[in-house]
Parts: C-alpha cells; sequence; structure tokens
C-alpha cells in the first residue's frame, strides 16, 4: 500500500516542508537535508494519526459509521495546506453577553464577550479589578429550587483574553447559570456584567418512583444493559447494587 | 402471538454537499458512495424479497437534505458520470487482472455492480429513488421517518427553540412533499434528546422517536419494562428505546460483525495500492488519492498482509452471522418475555450507511435476516408505527439528556476542535429571529432573501460539519461549509438592515443552496 502523506509530502518545496514543520510542533533545524524533513514530519502525522485511531477504538463509538461516510482523505487532513490567509468570518460580535451549553453530567461550556465600549469602561474604572465567572447553581432536577435564599455557587477567575471556558461541574443533574462578573476592589465587591442562559446537567442517577420499584423491573433493567452505565449512585438495598460494584464504564460498549 | 419483535430502524442521511459550480466534487462523492453501495443495494434487497414473497417490515429516516439531493436533477447527472467513470475504471481493471484467478472475478464483480447500477437508477427508477422507497412506504413494506432538516444535534440548541422549530418543521414540509404522507416518526440526528424535544415534535404530530438505553434507564421515572418498551413521555410522545445488546453485536470496533476476517476491508482500495498514473483519469479529474470504491482484500486482521476477498465465503458468512444475531435476540427475548406482561420489543437503529458502505456485506446480513425471521416462528419484525398501534398504552417517562455518541452526550459536537462554531450560529439563530419579527409579512424579493438567510441558517447547524472537524477527516472542508453558510448569512443580515439586496448574488445562491423549496423563514418567530 503506497504510502500516501509521504508521497504528498515529496510534492512539496523545502520551504513549504518547514512552515508544516512549524504547524505540527517540530523544531527542525536549518539545513537539513530534504528528506529527512519529509521522515520527521511523516512520523509525527502517523503518531498522531495512531493516538486518533487508538481513542477511537477505545471509545468504541458508533460514529464510526458516520465518519466512514466521509471516506476520502482531503490534503488539509495532515495539515499540509496552511491555515487561510484572514478569517471568513468575524471572531466576535462587540456585545456584553455570556451563554452556557450543558455537555455533559461533568462539564459544561462557556462563552462570552464584553463589548468594545464596556471594556473602555472597565479599563478606565480604577476600582475594576480583573474577570471571574460565578457559577450559580439555581437547583437539582429532583428538588426544583434551591433553599430559599441560599445559592450555591463558585467562582473561576478568568483572563481578559479569554472568550470560552470549560466549566467542571461538581456534580451531575444540576441547574445553574453562569455569570459574567468584574471584581471590584474591596472584599468581595464585584458587578454582574452579564448572565447566562439557565442550563441543566444530565442526571447519571436512577429516578426510581416513590412508590417503589419491582424486582422484576431491576431484572428488566439489568437485561437491558445497566450495567455498562456509569451510575452516579444506586440507592441501599438496590438489587443492582451487588452486580454494579467495582464495574466501571466499559470501553467497546453502545448505550 | 409472537414471543418478541424486533424492530430493525435505519438512518439514510448525508451532509448538504451539493456543488453545480464544480463540474465535480470530491464531497458529492460521498452521496454517490451511498447511491451504489447502500440505496440501490437497500432497493435491490427489497425487490428480491418481494419477489419470493418474503414478508418484510422496516422503518427507515430518510433525512431531509439527503431527500433534497436525491431529487436534484443536476446531482442526477452527476451520479450518472461518477457510473460511466466506475465503469470505465472497471473495464481498466478487468483488463489489468483479468486473468488473475483471484482477482479476476472481482474486477468482473464490480464491473457488474456498477452496471446494475446504472441500469436500476437510469431505467428501473427513471433517475427517482426517493419514488422507489415511497413504492415500498405505500404498501406497508417500509415505514419512512423524517429527521432534522439539516441533521442538527438538537441538544446543543435547546436554548433556541426557534431553532429546533426551523429543523422539525423544515424536515416535516420536505417529507410531506416528497412522499405525500405525514411523517410518524422522527429520527432524532444522533439519537440526541433532551428533555423538551418532546414537546415541539408533538406540536407537530411526530408520534415517535428512538432515544438511547442511557437515555431512557435516566429518564424520569426510570422505566419499569427497561429497554424492551417504548416510554411515553408527558407531551404525549413515544420514545422507543435502543437495544444495547442489539447495537454491540454490530457497531463493536473489536468484535462486531463488520470486523470480521473474511470480510471485505474497507480500507484498502486501488486508490492508495496503485500507481498515480494508472488511476488518473479514472478519477473523475481528482490530483488526491482517493477511495475508489475497487477493494480486492479481505479485513484478514490488524495486519498489511491481507488475503485476497472471497465473496463466497462472505456472503455465507453474513447469512450466519444474520442466524447468531436472531439466534441472541430470541434469547434476549425469551429472558426478557418471562418478566413482561406483552412481547418484548428489541429496538435496532443504526446508520443505514453502515450496510452496504462500510460493511459491504451487510445488505446480505439483512436479506438473511429478513428471511430468516420470516421462515421461523419467535421474533417477528415489526415497524415502529405498527408497534405503536398494537400497545398503545405505554409507562410515562421523559428520557434523559444523551445521545449514541463517545460517553452518550454531547462530547462528538462540542469539543476544543469544534466548539468555536457555537457562537456564530447562535448568533445567526437570533439575527434570523430579529428579523423573522421585523419582517413577518414579506412577498416578493424580500422573502426571497429572508427564505435564503433561513436556509443558511439551517445549513451551519449541521451536525456533520462538527463531526468533520473533530475526526479529523475533512476537517477544513466542515469548517468550511461553516464558514460559508455564517457568511451568507451575515451578508443577508446586512443587506436587509441597509436595505440594499443584491439581487445577482442572491440568485446565484439561491441556485447553489437550493434545498427545501418551500421554507418559510417566519418559522423563526417567537412563540407567543
Amino acid at each position: 500500500m503506497i504510502d500516501v502523506k509521504t508521497e504528498k509530502l515529496e510534492a512539496l518545496s523545502l520551504e513549504e516542508l518547514y512552515a508544516l514543520a512549524d504547524r505540527t510542533g517540530l523544531d527542525l533545524p536549518p539545513g537539513l537535508e530534504r528528506p529527512f524533513v519529509i521522515e520527521e514530519i511523516a512520523e509525527v502525522l502517523e503518531e498522531e494519526e495512531e493516538e486518533s485511531e487508538e481513542r477511537h477504538v477505545s471509545q468504541g463509538e458508533a460514529l464510526h459509521v458516520d465518519e466512514k461516510k466521509y471516506s476520502d482523505l482531503r490534503i488539509d487532513d495532515i495539515g499540509i495546506d496552511p491555515p487561510p490567509a484572514e478569517e471568513a468570518i468575524v471572531s466576535r460580535y462587540n456585545e456584553t453577553m455570556i451563554r452556557a451549553i450543558a455537555r455533559d453530567p461533568s462539564w459544561a461550556f462557556a462563552y462570552w464577550d464584553v463589548s468594545d465600549a464596556d471594556l473602555a469602561t472597565m479599563r478606565g474604572d480604577e476600582t475594576t479589578a480583573g474577570l471571574f465567572l460565578r457559577v450559580v447553581e439555581i437547583g437539582q432536577k429532583e428538588k426544583k429550587a434551591a433553599s430559599e435564599g441560599h445559592q450555591e455557587y463558585f467562582d473561576i477567575p478568568v483572563n481578559d483574553g479569554d472568550l470560552q471556558w470549560y466549566i467542571n461541574l461538581p456534580r451531575s443533574g444540576v441547574r445553574f447559570r453562569i455569570e459574567l462578573c468584574a471584581r471590584k476592589l474591596g472584599l468581595g465587591k464585584f458587578h454582574v456584567l452579564a448572565r447566562s442562559n439557565e442550563v441543566e446537567s444530565p442526571r447519571q442517577s436512577l429516578a426510581l418512583p416513590k412508590g417503589g420499584f419491582k424486582n422484576v423491573s431491576y431484572v428488566l433493567l439489568s437485561l437491558s444493559g445497566i450495567e455498562d452505565l456509569p451510575l452516579d449512585d444506586l440507592p441501599d438495598g438496590n438489587p443492582l447494587r451487588l452486580s454494579h460494584a467495582g464495574l466501571g464504564e466499559p470501553a467497546d460498549r453502545a448505550y | 402471538m409472537e414471543n418478541g419483535y424486533l424492530a430493525l430502524v435505519l438512518n439514510a442521511h448525508m451532509p448538504f454537499v451539493r456543488r453545480p459550480e464544480y463540474p465535480r466534487f470530491l464531497e458529492e462523492r460521498w452521496l454517490f458512495e451511498a447511491i451504489s453501495e447502500t440505496y440501490l443495494p437497500l432497493l435491490r434487497m427489497f425487490r428480491s424479497l418481494e419477489a419470493d414473497g418474503v414478508s418484510f417490515h422496516l422503518s427507515l429516516s430518510i433525512s431531509p437534505t439527503l431527500a433534497s439531493m436525491l431529487s436534484d436533477k443536476i446531482l442526477g447527472d452527476k451520479y450518472i458520470a461518477y457510473l460511466d467513470a466506475q465503469l470505465a475504471l472497471a473495464a481498466a481493471e478487468e483488463e489489468r487482472i483479468g486473468g488473475d484467478p483471484a482477482f479476476g472475478p472481482l474486477a468482473r464483480m464490480y464491473k457488474n455492480l456498477y452496471r446494475a447500477d446504472k441500469d436500476d437508477f437510469v431505467e428501473l427508477y427513471g433517475r427517482d429513488i426517493l419514488a422507489a422507497f415511497d413504492y415500498y412506504y405505500k404498501k406497508g413494506r417500509v415505514e419512512l421517518l423524517t429527521s432534522a432538516a439539516t441533521h442538527a444535534f438538537l441538544p446543543l440548541f435547546r436554548d433556541s427553540p426557534e431553532s429546533i422549530v426551523a429543523q422539525v418543521e423544515t424536515a416535516i414540509v420536505t417529507h410531506r412533499n416528497a412522499f405525500g404522507k405525514h411523517p410518524a416518526g422522527f429520527w432524532l440526528p444522533q439519537l440526541g434528546w433532551y428533555p423538551g424535544v418532546a414537546e415541539v415534535l408533538r406540536a407537530y404530530n411526530v408520534q415517535y422517536t428512538v432515544v438511547t438505553t442511557k437515555g431512557a434507564i435516566f429518564g424520569d421515572p426510570t422505566p419499569e419494562r427497561g429497554s424492551f418498551a417504548p416510554v411515553e413521555c408527558p407531551a404525549g410522545l413515544l420514545a422507543f428505546v435502543r437495544d444495547a445488546e442489539a447495537a454491540n453485536a454490530v457497531l463493536s470496533e473489536s468484535s462486531g460483525y463488520p470486523s470480521d476476517p473474511v470480510y471485505r476491508d474497507f480500507y484498502r482500495d486501488i486508490g492508495f495500492d496503485l500507481p498515480a498514473n494508472y488511476l488518473q483519469g479514472h478519477l473523475e479529474g481528482s490530483e488526491e488519492r482517493i477511495f475508489t470504491g475497487f477493494k480486492y482484500w479481505a479485513v484478514t486482521g490488524r495486519t498489511n498482509n491481507k488475503v485476497p476477498y472471497n465473496p463466497l465465503s462472505a456472503q455465507a458468512k453474513a447469512a450466519q452471522h444474520a442466524a447468531q444475531f436472531l439466534a441472541d435476540r430470541s434469547k434476549e427475548a425469551e429472558n426478557a418475555a418471562k418478566l413482561m406482561d406483552r412481547p418484548p420489543l428489541m429496538v435496532c437503529p443504526f446508520d443505514a450507511e453502515l450496510f452496504g458502505h462500510w460493511w459491504f456485506e451487510g445488505p446480505a446480513f439483512l436479506e438473511a435476516l429478513f428471511r430468516l425471521t420470516a421462515s421461523s416462528s419467535g421474533l417477528g419484525m415489526i415497524t415502529l408505527g405498527d408497534y405503536a398501534r398494537c400497545y398503545p398504552q405505554n409507562q410515562i417517562s421523559t428520557p434523559e439528556f444523551s445521545s449514541w455518541g463517545d460517553g452518550g452526550f454531547a462530547e462528538v459536537w462540542l469539543d476544543g476542535s469544534n466548539d468555536w462554531i457555537y457562537r456564530h450560529i447562535s448568533k445567526a439563530i437570533e439575527r434570523m429571529s430579529e428579523l423573522a419579527e421585523r419582517f413577518p409579512d414579506e412577498s416578493g424579493l424580500r422573502e426571497r432573501i429572508l427564505n435564503q438567510a433561513a436556509r443558511e441558517v439551517l445549513i451551519s447547524m449541521c451536525s456533520d460539519w462538527a463531526l468533520l472537524m473533530r475526526s479529523g477527516k475533512s476537517s477544513a472542508f466542515g469548517r468550511k461549509q461553516i464558514e460559508e453558510a455564517i457568511s451568507n448569512f451575515s451578508r443577508i443580515y446586512d443587506m436587509l438592515c441597509s436595505n440594499t439586496v443584491s439581487t445577482e448574488w442572491l440568485t446565484k445562491l439561491e441556485k447553489r443552496d437550493n434545498l427545501f423549496p418551500d421554507i418559510n423563514y417566519r418559522m423563526y418567530r417567537k412563540k407567543r
């Protein structure tokens, strides 16, 4: 089988090869012979591909089918094409805002922006001391509202240049929002610049009915493959507790 | 009464890759390969079963973007040109290796397949594959479902309800235009479910969908019948539950049927084996090495020393795997039936392109499965709609946010490789809603431009682009599709804000991104 990567690399000039080496993170000494440059780059690309394949296999994803629909390898896939000279779309919309998306039980994604005008105001205000995100828990799914007058939260400092962040959530199955805040000098003082939409992280636990759950239903859940699911907790006395003990999330399973 | 039911649900989908401005466009080959390797073989299987009087029942989702492309004349012409190029390559291959005892028959096999494709497409179906599927739909053999307009991964847009409405409404309209019937079932792209989507689907009179085992089991309350019966959401939507064991039997990378050593190897293709100068002239002008579809080697194992592919052995293995699959499901049903008040249902949702495109022998596996179930007592094949009619009473429960992607949530469509897109798509959705509110009752040119804006927003939401960026395959192409759609939308937005319209540019864009001719931009208005 022909080594396509090497074949493609052979078609590039030495200058292009050095530029590509730069982009792949290789620090090659100047004046290296062309075959060695190609060999070094090919090796890095091969390693990257193997890592990617290993990741996919270990995760056993159903999406392999989707990926195989797109069966042809474009030259950009090995990073030979330089990045576009200019951005095709604007990078920001110059507005003060923050938006949150729940990605999975453990992680949320937030992106935000501060308008040029607000940024100028902040910079002109000597009492402003940087930005931070406040992640405010609004309630758990089972208990629709948090205790009256009390909301749990935690803060994440961010830099002026940051525009997005993945946030590790302390537990699954919570409703929360994220506030983009400017810290003010003085203990605990701050100003909320924007509030995100409210989001819910998915729950990873059983929502057993209050009236109890039939034993046959536990067996049906077991036959359905519940042992393969990552459960946060199981109630005491639950027949599944024993069968689930010690089982982690399997690598190559659909659920 | 059957001891249990098997519901096979296939999702046929391709992202919108039509590029009429180019005589040849590499990504259009994705569609052509799927037609040749999956859609036509499925139809051939239906014909064969029908000719032998074998009863078969299948639920099949045809995505709106695929339906748009399958009914497009330009793409039809290009598909015929693709088949001609494949036949020319087949002739060259026959000349090159026709005398070889191992490879000669394979070269002739490909020639015969591409000839059959051309005969079927041009003569038998009059270039109308949708009508061919519709024939079996009307006969009650195949139940057709729809899916989100551009296969958007809906959970990531749940906070923009107008965008969910746009995906659902456009899908329903496209399905009705293509098949003259309202779709009762809706395939959630990537099985991406979130609490709340049921209300939108029910508002459009969708009756059922499919969710993952994980989504159902973590639902509220926990389903008493596990994955062996659907649950009914409070809004009235039935959520059928994927059978995890059945999925693993096929999809597991390490032990799934397609990885069997005798099956045809997907990756080993003459496009990467033979000298470039031989291939040039046969690859539709492509200067890249690409998959040609001519593959002569068996999976063999994790080695580069592959053995030649033997179609007869592979067909026999497919029949064997079908029997194994049926036996395993029968055992599963037997265990569950003892504990249930009705025959257990095992729902097997797969991407249609798995069968034929990736797993070359997949259609043979399906045909053997249909024949076996028809000839043996025990398990019966059923469509989702028929099951819903037989068992209208189901436990009330709301599944939890879930998908069939890595990890079971949204990690595939939201990670470091593609997260930047959501800022832009979300802004485009917000601005589209703003336009729909500002111009609620337009006609003529302004309505055209608003409808095109709505199309561009839908295109930007396609989950395939994020997937491509994450997979590293054609990632620049995926990125470009989103950038173009957002850029086109932004230009329209600016035009409408400044009250200046470039009709020449608009007409050109309408001709290129011509999907969803009956789109109605007003669906982006906020619900009151």
